[in-house]
């Protein structure tokens, strides 16, 4: 399917996902408006309403006026399975830090995103300015931020006892 | 009055207040250039410390942090795409494309330029325009700013890039982000977990929307291209680009002031409206958003500008613009000073001595931002794989101390995986973010306007004010439509 059409679908979708289920399922209407109060969920539905338009334009333009083919990403030339391979390892990297924030602590679990990105990256050299940057960095911001604004970061369960 | 400025400046240069400003501006630059903390942040930790000050220097140091805050946040804007405050989002978007072909301490040097411009002017306009602006800014009911924020609205048509009906897409999907939260009558929308109820925050919705897509684009499709930026002192603005950009550079500082007055509306409404307006008169229009000069100097000159007119209705009516100044009414109260119509009869040595400084603090902005350059200059000179990991290591830092809020962090990440699938959709960025900041001023305003009116629309044509917006939406309509359709004639001529 060409990017324009599955643009222009993806657009429709979203709107009318919006505009149909979760402004009726999720922006409560109050029994009562005061006066001649607009309801909540009316700026909500005519944004979404107004977008399916958009998107339904946007794939009219994609059907009836094909553009020349948009500029290509600019890659290592890597396959596009390889790609989204790395994409879905980023995605897991992030799930994965914000369930260790309570387990492990920031501090434990920002240094293990950032070695873990570092590596996702493709950086092999540099072995010191990557330890520095993965074990190093999080506690000198984490001294500076604690220190200068006494923000509390959150220790984990399994870390409290060596106190981070 | 000529004898009450002449005192007042003589009492504003001592040491001790010069090292005060010194000390705010600086440390102001140096927090606005780290991506999370805000000029609001800098403000308010150092409220304890005017606490053994005399009234004027400790509110010239907190003046000194907002405006250092507000121009630091466009060296991070530059050097890493991610602005440090979201007044400096504009300048993100022509100043790392300048960056990127070398050519950051250009880009650095006509930030401070315009800053420096900005920030004067807007002191002057609050010595001399202080009373009459603030009775203009009184004016400004629901409707007439709607109206404002519609026209405001109206800067997407020039970030939308190659395509508007894109720009218009992103522009409702920022809308409707904004409506995330508890409503103006206290319904919740969109509250999937007990921590959306109080809705998204700018700074993670801005930094992550900015600077995380550069880094998954980096970890997905490794196309690093290792530049080595020039020397800054080779990159100096030369006089020609200066007073090529002078027009944009008086413009965006006017329309800082004059919107700045106005309360509610901030810095970061009027470098977006300064960079919309600038965009559509400059000849180099077209280069805006792919390393423009002029883009740069709009947007600067307007934030900038800004800051000193939010001390207008503070000073003149005693009214809070926005939450800095809304601190600052906090410190003139400890200091026993009570913004408003009386100060300028019972504390006008004070007044003058203020506006003084402010004037002098702008000056010092400018050896602040020279000096500051050239600390932050070396971080182009880090690999693309080490720089982008600690760019995110630096956002999740200080997107979790803004409010201690690991969902903050979260929302860190969702909108940068958004930005990624924006980008790879080809859906623009900025036209996201200008609605996403403008969404619940635009809503709670029109219906506030509605309500007064019991229900009737014409409302939002009711007076002179709304009038003259509603002709100037009609006319950048006129012109979008006009390019527009010139565009379509164009490309039809080529397939031909």
């Amino acid at each position: 399917m060409p990017k324009p059409v599955l643009r222009g679908l993806i657009i429709v979708a979203f709107f009318a996902l919006t505009a149909f289920i979760l402004v009726p399922a999720y922006v409560p209407r109050p029994a009562f408006i005061p006066g001649f109060a607009p309801p909540p969920d009316m700026w909500p539905r005519t944004v979404s309403l107004a977008g399916i338009v958009l998107g339904m334009l946007a794939l009219l333009l994609a059907l009836f006026r094909p553009q020349a083919d948009e500029s290509p990403l600019e890659t290592d030339g890597s396959s596009r399975a390889r790609m989204a391979g790395r994409f879905a390892g980023l995605m897991l990297a992030f799930v994965l830090f914000l369930v260790a924030i309570p387990l492990l602590g920031f501090l434990v679990s920002t240094m293990l995103l950032t070695l873990s990105i570092v590596l996702m990256t493709g950086e092999r050299g540099h072995r010191i300015w990557i330890a520095l940057l993965a074990f190093g960095a999080p506690i000198l911001l984490q001294l500076f931020f604690h220190s200068a604004l006494g923000t509390q970061f959150p220790k984990g369960v399994l870390t409290k006892p060596f106190g981070f | 009055m000529l004898n009450e400025i002449l005192s007042a400046l003589v009492a504003v240069a001592t040491l001790q207040n010069l090292l005060i400003m010194i000390a705010g501006i600086w440390g102001g630059v140096i927090v606005g250039a780290i991506p999370g903390m805000t000029g609001t942040m800098a403000v308010t930790l150092a409220l304890p410390f005017t606490f053994y000050m005399d009234p004027v220097p400790s509110i010239l140091l907190l003046v000194a942090l907002y405006k250092g805050s507000t121009y630091g946040g466009s060296v991070s804007a530059i050097l890493i795409k991610t602005p440090g405050t979201a007044s400096a989002a504009c300048t993100a978007l022509d100043g790392y494309p300048l960056a990127q072909q070398g050519k950051a301490g250009k880009a650095l040097n006509m930030a401070l330029y315009s800053s420096v411009t900005g920030d004067f002017i807007s002191n002057l306009s609050l010595i001399f325009f202080a009373a009459p602006l603030a009775v203009l800014a009184l004016r400004i009911g629901p409707p007439e700013f709607f109206m404002l924020m519609l026209f405001a609205l109206t800067t997407v048509a020039g970030v939308s890039g190659s395509s508007l009906l894109m720009g218009l897409v992103s522009a409702a999907l920022g809308l409707l982000l904004a409506t995330v939260g508890e409503d103006m009558y206290g319904s919740f929308r969109f509250a999937f977990t007990p921590d959306m109820q109080a809705g998204l925050s700018i700074a993670p919705v801005l930094i992550g929307l900015f600077a995380l897509p550069e880094l998954i684009k980096l970890v997905v499709m490794r196309a690093t291209k290792q530049e080595e930026a020039a020397t800054l002192g080779a990159q100096h603005v030369t006089r020609a680009e200066f007073m090529g950009s002078l027009k944009t550079i008086l413009k965006g500082s006017v329309i800082g002031s004059v919107l700045g007055a106005i309360p509610g509306i901030g810095p970061s409404s009027a470098a977006f409206f300064s960079y919309g307006e600038a965009q559509r008169s400059s000849k180099k229009g077209a280069n805006f958003g792919k390393g423009e000069l002029e883009g740069i100097a709009a947007s600067e000159s307007a934030n900038n500008g800004a800051c000193g007119a939010t001390m207008i209705p503070l000073l003149a009516l005693g009214v809070p613009g926005d939450v800095i100044t809304g601190v600052m009414l906090g410190a003139f109260m400890i200091q026993g000073l009570t913004p408003g119509p009386l100060l300028f009869q019972t504390n006008i040595h004070e007044v003058y001595m203020l506006l003084i400084g402010m004037l002098v603090s702008s000056v010092l902005l400018f050896f602040a931002g020279k000096i500051t350059m050239r600390m932050f200059a070396k971080v182009s000179h880090i690999p693309q794989t080490l720089l982008t990991p600690l760019v995110l290591l630096l956002c999740v830092f200080g997107i979790y101390s803004i409010a201690s809020s690991p969902f903050d962090v979260a929302v860190l990440l969702v909108m940068g995986v958004v930005g990624f699938i924006m980008f790879l959709l080809n859906i623009p960025a900025a036209p996201f973010l200008i609605a996403f900041i403008l969404g619940p001023m635009l809503e709670e305003n029109l219906r506030r306007a509605l309500a007064i009116s019991r229900g009737e629309p014409a409302v939002l044509l009711s007076s002179p004010i709304t009038w003259v917006f509603a002709a100037l939406i009609a006319f950048v309509l006129f012109i979008t439509v006009r390019r527009e359709v010139q565009k379509f004639k164009t490309e039809r001529r080529v397939e031909q």
